[in-house]
């Protein structure tokens, strides 16, 4: 099947949408046309604002422009649009209640072979405790452009993390609602809820669990913040074994919030799979996430450890 | 709203000062030092110059005024309030529960507040991106802008610097109220930024320079303003810290101030006078 460069399908479908919607500017800090933006900035140049390498400036003034009715739209590498402007997002985006669309590419490991700092593996747990700040992880080519959709309609400040990796669509057309989770493997045996890039693999994790003869429900969460809390509390009552797996730190981000959610509502085992809290080591992308256990193998072992009883004793 | 007479100015910035000593006898304590020094530029804005109007606050082509040494809000409290914004009696709230007076302002909160400030170092970027939008929507409006000399050791300070000049906004009006001192001491012994102008200039920015105390000079530079040349403005407003507080005029030390009832009623009395004062040279020349 086709691969699809997932920032070539964000930059087009936010293009198409602005279009129509003429509120809509682009900024850039050195960034667009690696975003996706090349065409845009060329048939509008009038909304197309480049800043040069200054994240923080462009949060803030990405701010103001908001306050004007414009609908801005800033994407740059993750860990640059998150956590070096973070207090801009905080006061000026958030505090303020601004329509401010950031959105993080080559997020998680995707930058690989260029090392840690390039790395974004903290960005949903830091996006999401900006109160207001609705925090997307699309995890398919066609659901960033679902997802940009939903972002662009939405009143108020958005993060969206995008990956770089050119990715397979594996996901069918549908309608994107921000808050939703979607039940995308039926089974219930064990639940595995899981976000982004690493949903496709969490699929193909079921299909060979399937073969093996354990039925794994997979549950592909799109929004990390508003988290589908009812989707969570099923999926525990369901198969009262939960496996969360993410390109982020196993702390803060998904896994949290599902243990969270469960701890609250339904408690059940949650197993979080994702990246400890280092500095991750740099290489080809899938030898990293192989590395860190976050490949289909991985994610079929620690099913069955915990089915087996390895990760919990006997319970 | 009244006279646009100097004397009539200077009565609004003394009844302003009043509004914010109100407040801390609310409150019992606040940054006056830094709101005592801009004061009277705020008051020029809102009474003199900026296009706005407190029954309809939220008007599309109105000016913007953003407080981006936001500790200052007790200067913007007071002018908004004598200039019809809210009931003066909020004034009261300050330092309480639920206050729509919080100690850095919330746009959310008060009427008249267009940006949440108080971390430094961001007024400056809001600033450039409301004028930035304001300009793309064919609007004549300007922004201005109040910020610290302190503030300036903030390095998104200069990124909104380059990005103003670099992107010709010549609706943005950026004070820097130069009082000389923050809470360590002289400021240009903490990080020193002289010569600003120059430092200004180079970024291409248009400079300016104002007794920004002396109502005359204030008033007479805002009939300049905005110069509208293809360039932002930076208007180095020299002030002194805690102006018109007799006990602490100049003095780092009121950069927050927590009086003693004496000390508060006899600065209270003194605003009263000089307001007094006013009200009859107003009465003499009409």
């Amino acid at each position: 099947m086709e691969k699809i460069d997932p920032r070539k399908a964000f930059g087009k479908a936010v293009s198409e949408i602005a279009e129509k919607n003429k509120n809509i500017v682009i900024l850039s800090a050195d960034s667009g046309g690696s975003s996706g933006f090349g065409e845009f900035s060329k048939a509008h140049p009038e909304r197309y604002f480049e800043f040069g390498i200054m994240e923080q400036g462009v949060v803030g003034i990405a701010s103001g422009l908001a306050t004007t009715g414009k609908v801005p739209v800033f994407c740059a590498i993750a860990p640059f649009v998150t956590a070096r402007p973070f207090e801009m997002l905080r006061n000026d985006c958030g505090y303020m209640k601004q329509n401010v669309k950031i959105v993080g590419r080559n997020g998680g490991i995707t930058y690989s072979d260029l090392g840690a700092t390039h790395h974004s593996l903290e960005d949903y747990a830091i996006m999401r405790m900006i109160p207001g700040m609705v925090v997307l992880a699309p995890q398919d080519p066609s659901e960033i452009i679902a997802a940009s959709k939903a972002m662009l309609e939405y009143n108020g400040p958005v993060y969206m993390r995008i990956g770089n990796e050119p990715q397979e669509v594996f996901l069918q057309e549908r309608q994107f609602e921000i808050g939703k989770g979607q039940v995308l493997c039926e089974g219930s045996d064990m639940a595995i809820i899981s976000t982004g890039l690493m949903t496709a693999k969490a699929v193909k994790a079921a299909e060979k669990l399937r073969e093996q003869g354990i039925a794994v429900q997979v549950v592909g969460m799109p929004t990390i913040s508003p988290v589908d809390r009812e989707i969570i509390v099923e999926a525990a009552r369901k198969t009262g074994r939960i496996i969360t797996v993410e390109e982020h730190y196993t702390e803060g981000g998904l896994g949290s919030i599902v243990t969270e959610v469960c701890s609250e509502e339904f408690p059940v085992p949650v197993k979080r799979l994702g990246i400890p809290k280092v500095y991750a080591t740099s290489g080809p992308y899938e030898e990293i996430l192989s590395f860190y256990g976050l490949d289909v193998a991985g994610i079929v072992k620690a099913v069955r450890e915990s089915l087996s009883g390895m990760e919990y004793g006997n319970g | 709203m009244g006279d646009k007479t100097i004397t009539n100015l200077k009565l609004y910035a003394a009844k302003s000062r009043r509004n914010v000593l109100r407040m801390i006898q609310a409150g019992g304590c606040g940054h006056i030092g830094g709101a005592f020094s801009c004061i009277d530029i705020i008051t020029a804005l809102y009474f003199y110059k900026m296009n706005i109007d407190p029954a309809n606050p939220k008007k599309p082509d109105r000016d913007r005024f953003l407080l981006s040494a936001g500790h200052k809000c007790m200067a913007q409290y007071g002018v908004l309030a004598e200039r019809g914004f809210f009931d003066k009696k909020i004034l009261d709230t300050y330092g309480k529960l639920n206050s729509k007076l919080p100690g850095h302002p919330d746009m959310h909160k008060l009427n008249g507040v267009e940006g949440n400030t108080g971390a430094l170092g961001h007024g400056l970027s809001l600033a450039c991106g409301m004028a930035l939008g304001l300009r793309s929507r064919g609007s004549d409006s300007t922004v201005y802008v109040v910020m610290g000399d302190g503030e300036l050791a903030e390095g998104s300070n200069w990124e909104a610097a380059a990005a103003a000049a670099h992107h010709n906004i010549e609706n943005l009006v950026a004070f820097v109220d130069k009082n000389g001192l923050q809470i360590s001491g002289k400021t240009s012994d903490i990080m020193n930024f002289e010569p600003l102008d120059k430092r200004f200039e180079a970024f291409g920015w248009n400079v300016m320079e104002v007794d920004g105390n002396d109502m005359e000079q204030i008033i007479e530079l805002m009939d300049r303003l905005p110069l509208k040349n293809g360039k932002p403005t930076l208007v180095v407003a020299n002030t002194v810290k805690a102006k018109g507080l007799s006990l602490g005029e100049g003095k780092v030390a009121y950069h927050y101030w927590k009086p003693s009832k004496e000390e508060l009623e006899t600065v209270i009395r003194e605003t009263e006078e000089i307001i007094h004062h006013l009200e009859s040279t107003v009465k003499e020349v009409s």
